[in-house]
């Protein structure tokens, strides 16, 4: 009886009764139409959180989506995505380019009253400089690969050669050495020219129109082996008739027609190249200050920029500050002052913080997945279909599953409807490219769920499914012991692996033990195929285009199956060198329905983009590709015209 | 004395490197890379990154580079009077050594062209002011619940204090940390909930009160048991025999001996308030060292890593010394 009485008791007593008094509160409070206190900053500021800190302020630099928002505010390129559905708009580019018949040549007329934040011109040399720096190995910057398709770029990249003959003084072309290219430059010569006079013809533009010049790789084994395959050559450069002349920046095709005339040429056909070209890797950086100050040119004393917003302030994992550019050419356009990008990592910090009205957005994937039921009828919760794929691998490099039938079973296992309901956010997918993202791409389907099928494929497999006393399935031949599921943190992770776990127990009666892995440790595990048998894997899409998906499996680039094919690459090929989008999309979509059949990895949905922002917030629209060209975006004082839900993506 | 503080100072610099070079190896056999992200990077671009940093040289070089940074030496780009970098004949930067009175531990590798340094000049006045309020709350409300306590042993008094005191060593500050999140930012509006808002502000106060809990709690029970202890020592009857009043009982003869093991906590403590601050500065999202810390050992930035290892095993040997010299100067009993 004392023991009630004493102090301990009766404080944790009280204790108690605060804290739930605190969680009826939290509900209460939030069960009007938004979420929690709604008052607009004074002055047309804007308060977001764009995730973690970013990289850099050098967009060649930084890779994150976090970082691109922040880009988006400082850096301006050619074109910009646009607000509403992430596809490309005219930005220091007056119009969108002209382009050749084979989408291997873009022409933009640049605006002539585009400006640095200093005040001096931007012209077509700026963007020349801006693409050589990009790509020079000296930057290494990690996102050069996405200007691989212009023309020798990846040879400057990544240290390639040219070689020339040293008694004509020409250049070795491919066509003189592999007879594939010399039928393609003949079946070249047959058609009119792919070239149209968009811009008065220069001798380097004549150069890039020669037959292609032969590349000697960088990479010392790669060499190796292409002048074993070539004794010629290597007899020839042995005996100095042909000299090894290594492919430098102004080799790249990109070229200053004149101050405001820009062309690029690209190696190939590729009609997606222009939606790449909103990305940060391609807006224009300053000469001068990079030149003088190396990787000191973004502290605040010495950065000039090219955006509608100049920074102000920075501090690491505290804020970035950037402030309107009178300078910007469009700066009659922007109407916010100041925006602070805060560096938050946690997903309840950020969601405390929109709560209490301390920040007015934030970034996407925050809301966590337990709060959802609760956010979605608030009229601040944006959503809409994500640019991007989640899946898992199968290790098609080593292990059970280099055998075709064991992919396709532990496939059909998956029941993807259910599996959508209880995610609550996403679309079931059984193919790779995500559905409700490109209206006219006639999406190939892949397997059903179907247990059947897959007990059967496994029983073909050597591994026959059977049923115990009990009424459950059993596969006592498999190896359990040679496959596992790794995948990285958060916890929603974890869960999802959990449900497919469950999956192949209930319908296949193997249970695959789960790993959880640190990030890094992750990524470098599944990158080198160190894994048994399955790894979490994902795709956010770099451009609006099958393509960026596709992409991963083409030519042998490092996704994580290590999965790749040349009948697949021949059909991308293909379509990339179609005249019309609807050839192109039917050959992508055979392409991904070749690639579904050998099944290199398990799909599971289509994301949802899912962030929330304050009513008085206008000009921000839920995009698939969740960047936000914060020009358009303002604040809005009169109530009046405040958004009621997702603002009108009509208007 | 002095002879005790040279030794101690100079046995600092073999432990330092020892702290510094186990750590290097753990870097390296971390799996994963600064560069690594859910992207796979083609293998071309990850030779240009990797010839960029260094990282293709032999591990001694890469060893050698540490070690030579932590004694101030530095192997940079030689830059003309304008501050461009100078190009040689052969189109190769023409690089020299540059030698700083203090340890130089580079650029972060994440985080292109910020320098070590400045971000521990940065960070660490955010992660003191935490810390230091924390510890200074801790230190008065602690000394003065314990006091009192210990003064009315048995009381209604002793036995709240005491328990509150056992609460705050309880609640890990992870949970005490949203607690009060939940109570004075999301329900009653009063202060933010995360994020530094400078010094002195009302986003001090949250994070302060969460790093300080535990520390109160234990000052408050030391200082409690070290005075019930010589309240009842010989020389404290002595004292009151003589006629003392009980205000200089307390003050100059209790105290004294009582806060013995408050200050051999209190060096430790100090430094960990420092270091301890991760938890708290991930909470609240401060800008401070633990934050940086965390984060760059996730990011795999060995320059940063390294960087605030040596920082804070300096400091913590440091700290360490100064609660042996205070041991001295407080009670005449010890020499060295």
């Amino acid at each position: 009886m004392s023991y009630f009485r004493s102090a301990e008791f009766r404080l944790a007593a009280a204790l108690l009764a605060l804290a739930s008094l605190a969680a009826g509160c939290a509900v209460a409070s939030s069960g009007g139409m938004y979420f929690g206190r709604v008052a607009p900053p004074e002055g047309q500021v804007m308060r977001y959180v764009t995730g973690d800190e970013i990289e850099s302020l050098d967009p060649q630099v930084g890779t994150g989506q976090p970082d691109a928002r922040v880009y988006e505010a400082l850096y301006e390129g050619l074109v910009e995505y646009g607000p509403k559905d992430s596809l490309p708009i005219p930005a220091i580019a007056e119009e969108l380019p002209k382009v050749n018949a084979d989408s291997s040549e873009l022409v933009f007329h640049l605006r002539k009253n585009a400006r640095w934040s200093n005040g001096e011109p931007i012209t077509a040399k700026d963007f020349v400089y801006t693409f050589q720096r990009g790509l020079s190995p000296k930057l290494a910057s990690r996102n050069a690969y996405l200007a691989y398709y212009i023309k020798y770029s990846e040879a400057y990249n990544t240290g390639g050669s040219f070689l020339r003959d040293t008694k004509t003084n020409k250049f070795l072309a491919e066509k003189d050495v592999s007879p594939d290219a010399a039928k393609e430059a003949e079946a070249a010569t047959d058609k009119p020219p792919a070239h149209e006079d968009f811009a008065p013809d220069t001798p380097f533009h004549q150069f890039m129109h020669e037959p292609a010049r032969l590349v000697l790789s960088g990479d010392d084994a790669a060499r190796k082996a292409q002048l074993e395959a070539n004794p010629n050559i290597k007899a020839a450069i042995d005996a100095k008739e042909l000299e090894v002349v290594p492919v430098e920046a102004k080799d790249i095709g990109v070229e200053a027609v004149d101050d405001y005339t820009l062309r690029v040429t690209l190696r190939q056909g590729a009609p997606f190249f222009l939606g790449l070209m909103a990305h940060q890797f391609f807006r224009a950086i300053p000469h001068g200050p990079i030149e003088k100050y190396g990787p000191k040119w973004t502290e605040p004393q010495n950065i000039v920029t090219s955006g509608p917003f100049r920074l102000k302030e920075r501090i690491l994992y505290d804020r970035t500050v950037v402030e309107k550019d009178p300078m910007y050419w469009d700066a009659g356009v922007v109407r916010l002052n100041r925006i602070i990008f805060y560096p938050v990592k946690d997903n309840n910090t950020i969601m405390n913080l929109y709560k209490v009205g301390e920040i007015d957005a934030f970034l996407n994937h925050t809301v966590p997945p337990g709060w959802i039921d609760h956010m979605r009828p608030l009229k601040d919760y944006m959503y809409t279909p994500e640019n991007g794929t989640d899946y898992y691998d199968f290790n098609c490099r080593s292990g059970p599953f280099t055998d075709k039938r064991l992919r396709k079973a532990f496939n059909m296992a998956i029941d993807k409807e259910t599996f959508a309901k209880w995610r609550k956010t996403v679309t079931p997918l059984t193919g790779f490219v995500p559905v409700g993202i490109f209206p006219r791409y006639p999406n190939p389907k892949g397997d059903d769920f179907n247990p059947e099928r897959a007990r059967q494929l496994m029983a073909e497999a050597g591994y026959p499914v059977t049923k115990n006393g009990d009424g459950d399935f059993v596969c006592e031949k498999f190896p359990v012991s040679e496959v596992e599921v790794i995948y990285n943190p958060p916890s929603s992770n974890k869960d999802i692996a959990v449900f497919l776990q469950a999956q192949w127990k209930k319908h296949l009666g193997i249970t695959v033990p789960l790993r959880e892995m640190e990030f890094r440790t992750f990524l470098q595990v599944r990158a080198n195929g160190d894994y048994k048998g399955i790894a979490r894997d994902a795709w956010g899409g770099d451009y609006m285009d099958p393509f960026t998906f596709l992409n991963l499996f083409y030519k042998g680039a490092e996704n994580g199956s290590g999965w790749h094919d040349d009948k697949y690459d021949a059909i991308l090929d293909e379509a990339n060198r179609a005249t019309t989008e609807e050839e192109r999309y039917r050959l992508f979509a055979k392409a991904e329905a070749y690639m579904l059949e050998e099944q290199p990895v398990i799909p599971l949905d289509t994301p949802t983009v899912n962030w929330m922002k304050k009513p008085y917030v206008k000009g921000m629209y839920p995009n698939p590709l969740t960047l936000h060209p914060w020009k358009f975006v303002y604040i809005e004082y009169d109530q009046a015209k405040w958004d009621q839900g997702i603002p009108q993506m009509a208007e | 004395m002095l002879r005790f503080i040279v030794r101690r100072l100079l046995i600092m610099v073999p432990t330092v490197l020892v702290i510094i070079t186990l750590t290097w190896g753990l870097i390296r056999l971390a799996p994963g890379n600064f560069y690594s992200s859910e992207k796979n990077i083609p293998a071309a671009i990850v030779k240009n990154i990797r010839a960029k940093y260094g990282l293709d040289q032999h591990w001694t070089v890469q060893y050698g580079r540490v070690m030579a940074r932590l004694f101030g030496f530095q192997y940079v780009p030689a830059r003309d009077a304008e501050g461009k970098e100078v190009v040689g004949d052969d189109g190769q930067l023409v690089m020299k050594t540059e030698w700083h009175p203090y340890p130089d531990f580079g650029d972060s590798l994440k985080f292109e062209g910020k320098s070590v340094n400045q971000i521990i000049a940065d960070t660490l006045p955010i992660s003191a002011t935490v810390g230091l309020l924390a510890y200074l709350l801790a230190l008065v409300v602690g000394l003065a619940a314990g006091t009192a306590a210990a003064l009315r042993q048995n009381s209604k008094l002793d036995y709240a204090s005491m328990a509150l005191a056992m609460l705050g060593i309880s609640i890990p500050n992870f949970v005490l940390g949203p607690l009060l999140v939940l109570v004075f930012s999301l329900t009653l509006y009063w202060l933010p909930p995360a994020r530094w808002g400078g010094f002195p502000s009302w986003s001090l106060v949250m994070p302060v009160l969460t790093l300080s809990a535990l520390y109160m709690a234990y000052i408050a029970r030391l200082t409690r048991s070290g005075m019930l202890e010589v309240l009842r020592a010989d020389y404290v009857r002595t004292a009151r025999a003589k006629g003392l009043s009980e205000r200089q009982v307390v003050f100059r003869h209790v105290m004294r001996g009582g806060l013995l093991p408050v200050i051999s906590f209190s060096g430790p403590a100090l430094a960990y308030l420092i270091v301890g601050t991760v938890v708290v500065e991930q909470v609240f999202a401060l800008p401070g060292l633990g934050n940086y810390f965390l984060n760059a050992n996730f990011n795999r930035d060995e320059p940063v890593i390294i960087g605030i290892v040596a920082f804070l095993s300096i400091a913590i040997l440091v700290f360490n010394l100064l609660v042996d010299i205070a041991y001295a100067l407080i009670d005449p009993r010890i020499r060295y």
